[in-house]
């Protein structure tokens, strides 16, 4: 596998200057309310999804920005964001 | 060269016509069905049958007996682990291996060569040194070796000061050594199924069904089956079952780990060898082939493909503590799965949050050297419905309850949170 | 033996002679010649012995796919010494004999293959217990083929490079050269791969005619010379493809020519597009005893004679599936071979101006009929053939067998670009059903076999990978496909499996010794998967992997079995050529850093060690116990470089709100002048990190992290504030400047000699903050801190200023005693202090609230969504976790080991540092221990390694052990 990634700043780049960032999981939720069960599901917990998924990376051998794409975990490779089903 | 002989008594020529495990029809309801064909799964399934009566068992493979990470780690065993409640079950799993070998009637191939875990700082030095006081505590034999004593043992190695990461000594583990891995999954599956086990190869498991917050049966690609109990030991892909099909999330990220050979070689090396900061291990198969590996890309992935990044750094490592290996060649490199949490410990749990569930996952690269145990421990759970002692500590519960194992001491690096 | 020097289409230069030595004999070849067929024209036919059977083993291929002439050239085991170039001096020696490849006390093994049926390790050897140990070095001693010595040095240069191409065609045959051609035209960057050592592929040793005019191996060298001519396409030839991955990434290496400065080069290729002409292999004819040296494929007898001049036998008896077979033989035969008969599995479709050439040479074809059997000994002296059915046979003498079932194509390429094959019927080979994305396929491997169909296929795939790349080239596209679609397609292929023999000795696989019988067996134990068959007999897993029965194994099986299925081929792995290490290692550059000040800490007597990415000076004193360098420090003055510290910027308006949420402290209390000391928390409320964070002017701060963090903190910060959108800016500064830490308590004496500001103890107190120059000119940031305890100044400047001011602090502390320190003295003085070092007090689940340091924690600014704040509440009141203590030991003589266990009847903890003080002359340290055992004055029984049970005890005291009131550093 040769992963390459699209950075928004400075385009498609070998995986290997990037850091995966998980999941997306949305913001950070306020503290107020959170139980530990809540506050587990967003800090650990995955869907580990064997197929397309929304999840972050670091371009840290780059410009050093953080941004969202979509991968296709079964081939590794970098996908168009899917349609949302009708 | 030493003839063996077979019940009936004639020698061993005459199993060639014999199955070495048996084919079975799918029944429409079982006592347990276990989800994954792989060395957890088989284990569990011959101690239900063995130590607890329970043979109406069925495993269901998608693919074929350990196809999996069964088939793809390098088969390494040990109990050298950092905290006590990992020593004494690897201790246990380490004792299993002549026991299974006679009980199986299978040769297990146990290479008991010995682990030589190198360190190559103080601050190496220190952290082993409380595993090896722990290994000691616990009556598991672990020694600390100087760079000479080490060199010794291994007139391969490179103790020059010349290398990124000068070797300042070792962990040596007496005990631990390899297994050959095959053996293994054909002699569960030949001892499970002599004792009625049923194993379903090519069947998929498509969907886990409950009724009143209770298991009750499993769709597969061969058709329903009714079931109070469920296990998912499917290695790398349980995660991603257990979510699909139970909307459980768990504390993993399932990453590609990759391994390879050399070309086989007149016998080198005589232990184990691994090294955390080349972040590679090495030892010599009973064929003579180097199998060596470790490296995981840092993001998850299903996929069993290799890298040419990996490759070229098992080359780079081991060319420096190593150097001999320089003039072999490699052969064949492979990936397989690995389900990491964040602790580095697996997770055990059962009848949470679902009546009849049970789940054996989170085993990152682990899975082998505990596989006995596991199947021992995790059928005592199955059968009495309660969780034995030993595996108590790894619930599912302990990542909201802030009780990190501590089996590594170091952050890890595959997800964001360090 | 002689060579055919007169033939055109030779690759050995008869003029340049090389010698080798093998069994204590010296021996000549040529510029050109391979060992083995230097070797063989010197009359060695046996070179080596087989894995399990010690079978002796020859010449078969040149291509390298299986182990029968792998030898010890140099020291080196399992040298392919049929494709490695002869080179002056070399060494060769025989590899897996007892005696020699020719006489091998071992041979008699070859007797006992019914004691070792498919996987019969699986089922013997274990009964009873104590004999495996035993049995076990057997089997060591028996497996593995060269030997390699420990302190074996491989010798020569490896190159790397990473070029990228437009377009990577892979295979330098003609289809692969018309495939760079035609991409060429439209001056896209070519990069072609062939490994052998020129271009031309199966061409190059064919004299048969091309067209009217030029013979095969003339169109060959014609267009091989058109591809030289084009700037754009960088051949490289003797170049192996190994390994392909996703987005067209292509791994290969290359074998030095003699002129070259390299012996091997990894070579790793980006491509956009890639072009795979990797042609065809021999697939196996299996019969018994099928791998006897005298049994070789077509090609290699065919390019023996016509690459390296030598003649493969004197009577040879073809027994082939294809139409290359019968071409040889005609070609060959007209060298001078005597053919007693050609036999022929197919019953017809043979090319009709072969079959006439056979007439004209009065040689008998037999049609449908193949070889069923060698006879003699250590090499062939006759062979039976039988119809294809087995009704008859027939006897002849012969020292050669020519034996080829049909073509195999080498489409390892494709596979691992995760191309999906699948079986075809006509062709009998596996195809890729779907190319991967930018992937072409041309040549021979799609079963196309006419000269001009192979060339017009590799012309299409060019311009189709041009056209992926982005060209326009309709119509010349339209006009190849017009082309190819008017010549001959691919050919009907040869579908037998094999001989109608019992299969005994029947080899599939050669480098494991696994006959067709063993696979039967493993089918009969419920393996009927060519994968599961191929782990339990081990076919297809030694040094040539699948290319001996890679296409024969899938193929018996399914006819074994009688499956209704189509067979499925075993999965193949990279490299799809074994490859030292060496060669993967490259030029193993280890790349660490250097701090500014590194040259005079190395001329002062450090030792340094690798810390992380950088190296630093570990010991000054002579002992490793630092205690010279410590009680300096305790009396007059040390010097230490702290460089490697995390350093950082952050500065723009909503810079405070970053610091909030990643700092557990309150950080909009950050007085002018005054440093301030926090720590950052990962989400489990764990410390990750502490360091002092300074305001240097509105919304700007400047902030220390640990070394190991220095690399990750820029993505730390953003990472938990990418929702946020916020206003700011951060910058690491870590490479850009330097650290000194001058401590002791003649720190200020020689401070106030360099400094340009009055650095007394009211205008620069303890935690103080403040900018001045050194001598006018250096620019300094000076922290007032107390890590080790004593008087102490971090001073921050520019990285280019770090040796100069090295120096003057040096010179000026002269006087007052200074000297180095390392990090184990400072390591030392801490821990007296009582100060943390992460990772070394902590651990990855140790919490703030464990440390101690919970007083760093604001519960108060929720609105923050500080990480580790929520956990931190949650586990407060969590009992028994592990808690930092200091400890004493009961009996002053000595500290335990770091790392030794705090038990009682489990373990309860561990010391993470402790020593005996050279200050106090107390055994202390500090220990993470169960919050039940951590009270003060609670008795711990340490367990340290190879204790043999006699435990050492220690108390729990309060710290820190050294100055509790902290005068010394706030003199």
């Amino acid at each position: 596998m040769a992963l390459t990634l699209t950075c928004p700043v400075c385009g498609k780049r070998n995986g290997y200057e990037f850091r995966y960032g998980g999941e997306d999981k949305g913001p950070r939720p306020a503290e107020k309310g959170l139980t530990p069960r809540s506050w587990c599901d967003y800090v650990h917990m995955n869907k580990c999804v064997a197929g397309i998924q929304k999840e972050w990376w670091y371009h840290k051998d780059g410009c050093g920005s953080w941004f969202t794409t979509h991968r296709d975990t079964v081939r590794n490779l970098e996908v168009n964001e899917p349609e949302a089903p009708k | 060269m030493v003839l063996n002989f077979s019940e009936q008594g004639t020698p061993m020529l005459g199993l060639a016509k014999k199955r070495i495990w048996k084919y079975n029809f799918m029944k429409s309801s079982y006592d347990a069905v276990i989800i994954g064909g792989g060395l957890h799964g088989l284990a569990t399934a011959y101690y239900l049958a063995k130590e607890h009566g329970m043979n109406d068992v069925a495993i269901l493979e998608k693919r074929f007996i350990g196809f999996g990470g069964a088939g793809r780690n390098t088969a390494i065993v040990r109990a050298n682990q950092r905290t006590q409640y990992n020593v004494p079950l690897y201790k246990e799993a380490l004792d299993l291996w002549p026991v299974l070998t006679r009980e199986l009637d299978f040769n297990l191939m146990f290479n008991n060569c010995g682990n030589l875990n190198l360190l190559h700082s103080e601050a190496a030095m220190k952290t082993a040194r409380m595993n090896i006081s722990t290994a000691q505590f616990h009556g598991v034999e672990s020694h600390l070796l100087d760079a000479k004593q080490t060199k010794e043992m291994e007139p391969a190695l490179n103790i020059s000061e010349d290398m990124t990461y000068p070797i300042h000594g070792a962990m040596y583990h007496p005990p631990g050594g390899v297994v050959r891995h095959d053996a293994v999954v054909w002699g569960l599956a030949k001892g499970a199924t002599k004792l009625g086990v049923h194993i379903h190869q090519q069947t998929e498991a498509t969907a886990i069904h409950t009724e009143n917050g209770k298991i009750s049966g499993v769709s597969t690609s061969g058709g329903r089956i009714n079931t109070p109990r469920v296990l998912v030991s499917a290695g790398g892909y349980s995660a991603g079952i257990i979510f699909r099909m139970l909307g459980v999330k768990l504390p993993i990220s399932v990453l590609t780990i990759q391994a390879m050979v050399t070309q086989p070689l007149k016998p080198l090396f005589n232990h184990v060898v691994s090294s955390g900061a080349y972040h590679a291990y090495a030892n010599q198969t009973l064929k003579g082939e180097i199998a060596t590996g470790a490296h995981m890309d840092p993001w998850p992935n299903y996929t069993t493909q290799t890298t040419a990044y990996y490759i070229k750094h098992q080359a780079e490592a081991l060319s420096e503590f190593l150097p001999c290996l320089r003039g072999v060649k490699f052969m064949r490199i492979w990936g397989g799965l690995a389900d990491m949490t964040p602790d580095m410990a697996p997770i055990m749990d059962g009848n949470d949050p679902v009546e009849g569930f049970y789940m054996d996952c989170g085993w990152g690269y682990f899975g082998f050297k505990s596989c006995s145990v596991v199947g021992k421990y995790m059928a005592e759970f199955m059968a009495e419905g309660n969780c034995p002692g030993i595996l108590k500590p790894f619930h599912l519960r302990r990542c909201e309850q802030h009780r990190l194992m501590g089996e590594t001491a170091a952050l890890v690096n595959y997800s964001p949170d360090n | 033996m002689n060579r055919l020097n007169h033939l055109p289409t030779l690759r050995i230069n008869p003029s340049e002679k090389r010698s080798l030595t093998y069994r204590g004999k010296s021996y000549w070849g040529f510029a050109g010649d391979t060992v083995a067929t230097a070797l063989f024209a010197n009359g060695v036919r046996v070179f080596g012995r087989s894995l399990k059977y010690h079978r002796p083993r020859g010449l078969y291929s040149l291509d390298g796919e299986c182990s029968n002439t792998c030898m010890q050239v140099d020291g080196i085991p399992n040298v392919r010494t049929e494709n490695t170039p002869l080179k002056e001096g070399m060494r060769v020696k025989g590899q897996n004999v007892k005696g020699s490849a020719q006489f091998d006390w071992m041979g008699f093994m070859d007797k006992l293959d019914w004691l070792m049926p498919a996987g019969f390790y699986y089922r013997t050897m274990h009964k009873p217990a104590a004999v495996w140990p035993i049995a076990m070095k057997q089997v060591r001693k028996a497996a593995g083929l060269g030997t390699l010595s420990p302190d074996f040095e491989m010798k020569g240069l490896f190159d790397e490079i990473y070029p990228t191409a437009d377009i990577c065609v892979i295979g330098g045959g003609v289809a692969g050269m018309r495939a760079a051609l035609a991409a060429a035209e439209s001056g896209l960057r070519i990069i072609l791969l062939e490994a052998r050592p020129h271009l031309g592929g199966c061409f190059d040793y064919r004299v048969s005619p091309y067209n009217d005019d030029k013979k095969l191996y003339e169109r060959a060298r014609e267009l091989a010379d058109q591809v030289r001519q084009k700037d754009n396409i960088r051949v490289f030839t003797h170049t192996s493809m190994v390994g392909a991955y996703n987005n067209n990434l292509i791994t290969a290496f290359q074998v030095g020519k003699e002129q070259d400065e390299f012996d091997e080069r990894y070579i790793e290729i980006r491509a956009v597009s890639v072009v795979v002409a990797t042609g065809c292999i021999e697939r196996p004819l299996l019969f018994e005893h099928n791998e006897k040296p005298g049994v070789m494929q077509v090609g290699c007898a065919h390019r023996l004679a016509h690459t390296y001049g030598l003649l493969p036998g004197e009577q040879a008896v073809f027994s082939v599936g294809h139409d290359l077979g019968l071409e040889a033989a005609v070609d060959l035969f007209d060298l001078g071979l005597k053919i007693p008969c050609v036999a022929d599995i197919r019953k017809d479709g043979q090319d009709p101006r072969l079959l006439m050439a056979l007439v004209e040479r009065r040689i008998p074809l037999l049609n449908g009929w193949v070889a069923a059997k060698v006879h003699g000994g250590k090499q062939v002296k006759k062979v039976t053939l039988t119809t294809v059915e087995g009704t008859v046979r027939r006897m002849i003498p012969c020292d050669l067998l020519v034996a080829s079932a049909g073509l195999t194509p080498v489409n390892g390429p494709l596979t691992l670009a995760h191309a999906k094959l699948v079986y075809d019927s006509h062709t009998g080979y596996f195809l890729p059903t779907d190319l991967p994305e930018k992937m072409f396929a041309a040549g021979r491997m799609t079963g196309r076999n006419h000269p001009l169909s192979i060339e017009a296929s590799g012309r299409l795939a060019g311009l189709q990978a041009a056209a992926s790349y982005g060209v326009n080239n309709k119509t010349a596209l339209a006009e190849a496909e017009t082309a190819l679609s008017g010549l001959p397609g691919p050919e009907r292929g040869c579908k037998l499996v094999t001989a109608p023999v019992k299969g005994r000795k029947t080899f599939i696989c050669f480098d494991e010794d696994t006959t067709v019988k063993n696979i039967k067996q493993a089918i009969d134990m419920g393996f009927d998967v060519p994968e599961l068959i191929k782990r339990f007999t081990s076919a297809g897993t030694g040094p040539g992997q699948g290319g001996i029965p890679g296409h024969n194994l899938p193929l018996y099986v399914a006819q074994y079995t009688a499956s209704t299925t189509p067979p499925k081929p075993t999965t193949v792995r990279p490299p799809l050529v074994p490859t030292f290490l060496a060669t993967y290692a490259g030029t193993n550059h280890d790349m660490c850093k250097r701090t500014p000040v590194h040259d005079a800490q190395v001329k002062a007597g450090g030792i340094f060690r690798r810390i992380g990415v950088w190296q630093r000076a570990r010991y000054f004193s002579g002992d490793f116990d630092c205690r010279e360098d410590i009680l300096n420090v305790r009396n007059n003055v040390g010097l230490l470089d702290a460089s490697t510290l995390g350093k950082f910027r952050i500065h723009g308006p909503e810079a405070l709100k970053a610091l909030q949420r990643v700092y557990v402290s309150d950080m909009s209390k950050i007085k002018e002048g005054r440093i301030k000391y926090s720590a950052m928390c990962n989400d489990d409320g764990c410390v990750i990190d502490d360091g002092v964070v300074v305001k240097t002017g509105e919304n700007d701060y400047y902030f220390t992290t640990s070394t190991g963090r220095a690399c990750v903190t820029v993505e730390w910060i953003r990472y938990h504030t990418r929702f946020d959108g916020w206003d700011f800016h951060l910058v690491n500064l870590t490479d850009a400047m330097g650290v000194v830490n001058i401590s002791g308590p003649n720190a200020r004496k020689v401070l106030e000699k360099v400094a340009d500001a009055d650095v007394s103890n009211v205008a620069f107190p303890f935690a103080g903050y403040r900018e001045f120059t050194v001598k006018g000119l250096i620019p300094v940031r000076a922290m007032r801190l107390g890590f080790v305890g004593e008087l102490s100044y971090e001073l921050h400047i520019p990285s280019s200023w770090m040796p100069a001011i090295w120096d003057i602090l040096e010179e000026a502390g002269r006087e007052f005693g200074i000297r180095n320190f390392g990090v184990e003295a400072q390591n030392v003085l801490r821990m007296e202090k009582g100060h943390i070092i992460l990772g070394q007090e902590s651990e990855q689940r140790t919490n703030l609230l464990d440390l101690g340091l919970g007083f760093l924690w604001d519960r108060t600014k929720n609105e923050a969504k500080t990480v580790g704040a929520v956990a931190l509440r949650q586990a407060e009141a969590d009992p028994g976790r592990l808690t930092l203590v200091g400890i004493q030991m009961e009996d002053n003589a000595r500290a335990p080991k770091d790392g030794s266990i705090i038990v009682d009847d489990r373990v309860r903890g561990y010391v993470c540092t402790a020593r005996k003080s050279f200050t106090t002359g107390e055994a202390v340290g500090m220990a993470l221990v169960e919050s039940q055992l951590s009270d003060i004055g609670a008795r711990l029984d340490i367990f340290e390694d190879e204790c043999n049970g006699r435990l050492l005890y220690a108390r729990v005291v309060s710290m820190p052990f050294y100055d509790p009131e902290g005068q010394r550093m706030k003199i």
